[in-house]
């Protein structure tokens, strides 16, 4: 897994809300270890040291009540080996429990049982704090495992030491550490695991929805997000969503209702005005009405298309163009518009340079076409002559990016800024000034741009692109 | 030809009725999408022209309804509608044609023709074209006017094909557009007119009789007078 991916797992939902449980759980759960761990231990020690004080205290009272005979230090001796085997199981040095035993008699050499050398035993015993009857730990030197000691002072001024390492307490103690790691451990990644899973499934269900939402266009208000048949939150979240999605999908359907029938009602008249003009142009013998009748029909066709670019400029705002999205091979589209355009430009003095790169792009061709058109109908009808054009396609970053620049006048300042509105046209435009409003509601739709910029050296660059995938904003 | 209109505007259906009937078919027209039906019930017909937007029904589906009675006379749709949903370009896919409001009488006719030829047993593909003194090898793509060949641009030459193709008759700047070029625009400069007078200066330039001529306010036409 790349750091970049690893990344990009830690900054989802399903991360952190299994991390901050399992974070929580495994500080939880060591401690309640660690109590345990501590009690088990205080239970041990507890029962060596009841151990070791009744031992002391009947060898303290088998050495007093003894008599001081050659017998006496013998069977001291065997009473405490006794006492030793009792504990000690079979092992060796020091991975074995080990008890000493020291009786000190002010007047007789001190009797021994436990590991030789004594020496250190002796040493550490000497140096320790002692308080009759009261066992405590004792470091002996050369022994990992400290022992616990207990003292027994006799009246005649004698003493009974009693020592015990208890190695398999210690030993079962840090087996058990051990193995509560180890399970904590396990619980912990399971515990994660888990938690993630469920998580990760959960929010995979609002991923969908986010996928779903992210997909539609205007084209295809119908697609609806699973709802899944629980009434959980994430649930409720898909059903409000389609609630919300069915009524922008009748509000645009209420939309291209009105447009179409605006469109309708409008042209019906016109279509019917028109066509009783043409036929009066085919009566019309002698042609005496001709020019006029035909500057009729021409306004009347100048009327249907500014009829329909507004309709269109007002699905537009709303976000509710209809597009009939087709693979577009956007330099052929281009090819055969300067081609139309050519000869209009070439009477007006314009030398045109295409540079068409290979392009293609997902969109709707006959608003492309209508739109480049009326780029192409801007330098006809705005460039003064003897100008060039400079016309070009490329791919950049994921964008089909078209440059339509000219060494005219430029675009004048004032109107620059409100170009792309509609309506606004410049003070010797012809046009209905809705030309590049149009144009910009058609980059819009596709997910693409359109902007004027001054060309350095004088004249207008515009430079219209359109992304050549669709993005789902889910992955962006 | 016997052809049924189907259109709620009064005017429009009145105009069309009186523009066919000139045109020579014989033209039954309805309002509404129910009396269509009850026509098409009693009356063979060559061919429909039928409007989107009906009173009773969308008009797609009175297209939809008659293909299932078993009505197979080609289709030509009306749309006041200003983008061409994917139903209406399947139509056009299945040998039926749209024509968006307002349109000229001319393109309709022009179309309709068009729908009615292919209905029609096979017809040989012209591999010349002749008007007066200009001909056109449509093999080798050469025009020529009195003998000399005309250099030609590939456009022009497709201008001029479509122009012969329908000498005679009037075709419009939307026709050209669409069948010359394949584009439905409407273009806010004069291009087209620019493309037919470059086209008249190398055909007409210099002959006694022009052929290339333009009906104010409809189209142009090609025609021998």
């Amino acid at each position: 897994m790349s750091s970049e991916n690893r990344d990009s797992y830690r900054s989802t939902a399903a991360w952190r809300i299994a991390s901050w449980p399992t974070v929580a759980f495994a500080i939880g759960s060591a401690i309640a270890f660690a109590i345990m761990y501590l009690l088990i231990a205080r239970d041990i020690r507890q029962r060596s040291d009841e151990w070791l004080s009744g031992e002391a205290e009947t060898l303290a009272d088998v050495s007093a009540n003894t008599p001081r005979d050659s017998l006496y230090k013998r069977l001291v001796q065997e009473v405490a080996e006794l006492a030793t085997h009792e504990v000690a199981p079979a092992g060796q040095g020091q991975q074995q429990n080990t008890v000493f035993f020291l009786h000190a008699d002010p007047g007789a050499s001190p009797i021994w049982v436990g590991p030789q050398p004594r020496g250190q035993f002796v040493e550490a015993i000497k140096g320790a704090n002692l308080v009759p009857g009261i066992p405590a730990s004792l470091k002996v030197p050369g022994w990992s495992k400290s022992f616990r000691v207990v003292y027994h002072a006799r009246p005649d001024g004698g003493s009974v030491y009693l020592g015990f390492s208890d190695v398999a307490g210690s030993k079962m103690l840090s087996r058990l550490t051990a193995s509560c790691v180890l399970a904590w451990a396990a619980t912990v990644v399971l515990g994660f695991a888990i938690a993630w899973i469920v998580a990760h499934r959960t929010l995979s269900r609002v991923v969908r929805i986010t996928e779903t939402v992210s997909e539609m266009g205007t084209a295809d208000l119908g697609k609806r997000v699973p709802e899944g048949s629980s009434s959980d939150e994430i649930s409720r979240l898909a059903r409000t969503f389609n609630r919300m999605l069915d009524r922008i999908q009748a509000s645009v359907h209420q939309l291209h209702v009105l447009t179409d029938s605006v469109a309708h009602d409008l042209k019906s008249p016109v279509t019917s005005v028109r066509g009783s003009l043409e036929s009066a142009l085919s009566y019309d013998e002698h042609g005496r009405w001709r020019e006029r009748v035909a500057e009729a029909v021409e306004g009347l066709d100048r009327l249907s298309l500014m009829l329909n670019t507004t309709l269109d400029l007002a699905e537009a705002n709303a976000g509710a163009l209809r597009l009939q999205k087709e693979s577009v091979d956007l330099a052929e589209l281009m090819r055969q518009l300067i081609d139309l355009y050519q000869p209009a430009m070439d009477l007006n003095h314009h030398q045109v340079i295409a540079n068409l790169k290979p392009v293609k792009v997902d969109a709707d061709p006959s608003l492309l076409n209508r739109a480049i058109a009326n780029l192409l109908d801007n330098e006809v009808a705005h460039l003064p002559s003897d100008r060039h054009i400079s016309v070009s396609l490329r791919a950049k970053n994921g964008d089909a990016v078209i440059r339509i620049e000219d060494d005219g006048p430029g675009f004048p300042r004032a109107l620059r800024e409100h170009a792309f509105e509609r309506f606004v046209k410049g003070d010797q435009s012809i046009g209905h000034g809705l030309g590049l409003a149009f144009v910009e509601a058609v980059a819009q739709a596709h997910g693409g741009t359109v902007r004027i910029d001054d060309r350095p050296g004088g004249g207008a660059v515009i430079v219209f692109s359109l992304p050549m995938s669709e993005v789902l904003i889910a992955k962006a | 030809m016997r052809l049924l209109v189907v259109e709620d505007d009064n005017a429009i259906r009145e105009f069309l009725k009186r523009g066919l009937e000139e045109s020579g078919y014989q033209v039954d027209v309805g309002r509404d999408a129910t009396t269509a039906l009850a026509q098409a019930a009693d009356s063979v017909y060559d061919g429909f022209i039928i409007d989107l937007g009906l009173p009773d029904m969308d008009g797609l589906d009175l297209i939809a309804k008659l293909r299932a009675l078993g009505h197979s006379a080609p289709v030509l749709i009306l749309s006041a509608r200003r983008s061409v949903d994917e139903r209406v370009r399947g139509l056009e896919q299945g040998g039926d044609d749209y024509l968006t409001k307002p349109f000229a009488l001319a393109e309709l006719l022009a179309r309709l023709r068009n729908l009615l030829r292919r209905g029609s047993p096979v017809q040989t593909e012209a591999v010349r074209l002749r008007v007066r003194d200009l001909e056109l090898d449509l093999v080798r793509r050469e025009a020529r006017r009195a003998d000399t060949v005309l250099q030609l641009t590939t456009q022009e030459f497709g201008l001029l094909e479509y122009l012969c193709r329908n000498a005679g008759r009037v075709v419009t700047r939307t026709m050209i557009l669409d069948q010359v070029w394949r584009m439905r625009i409407d273009p806010a400069t004069n291009v087209v007119d620019v493309q037919i007078y470059r086209l008249r200066n190398k055909v007409d330039s210099g002959f006694e009789h022009p052929l290339i001529h333009t009906i104010r306010g409809v189209g142009y036409v090609i025609r021998e007078s």
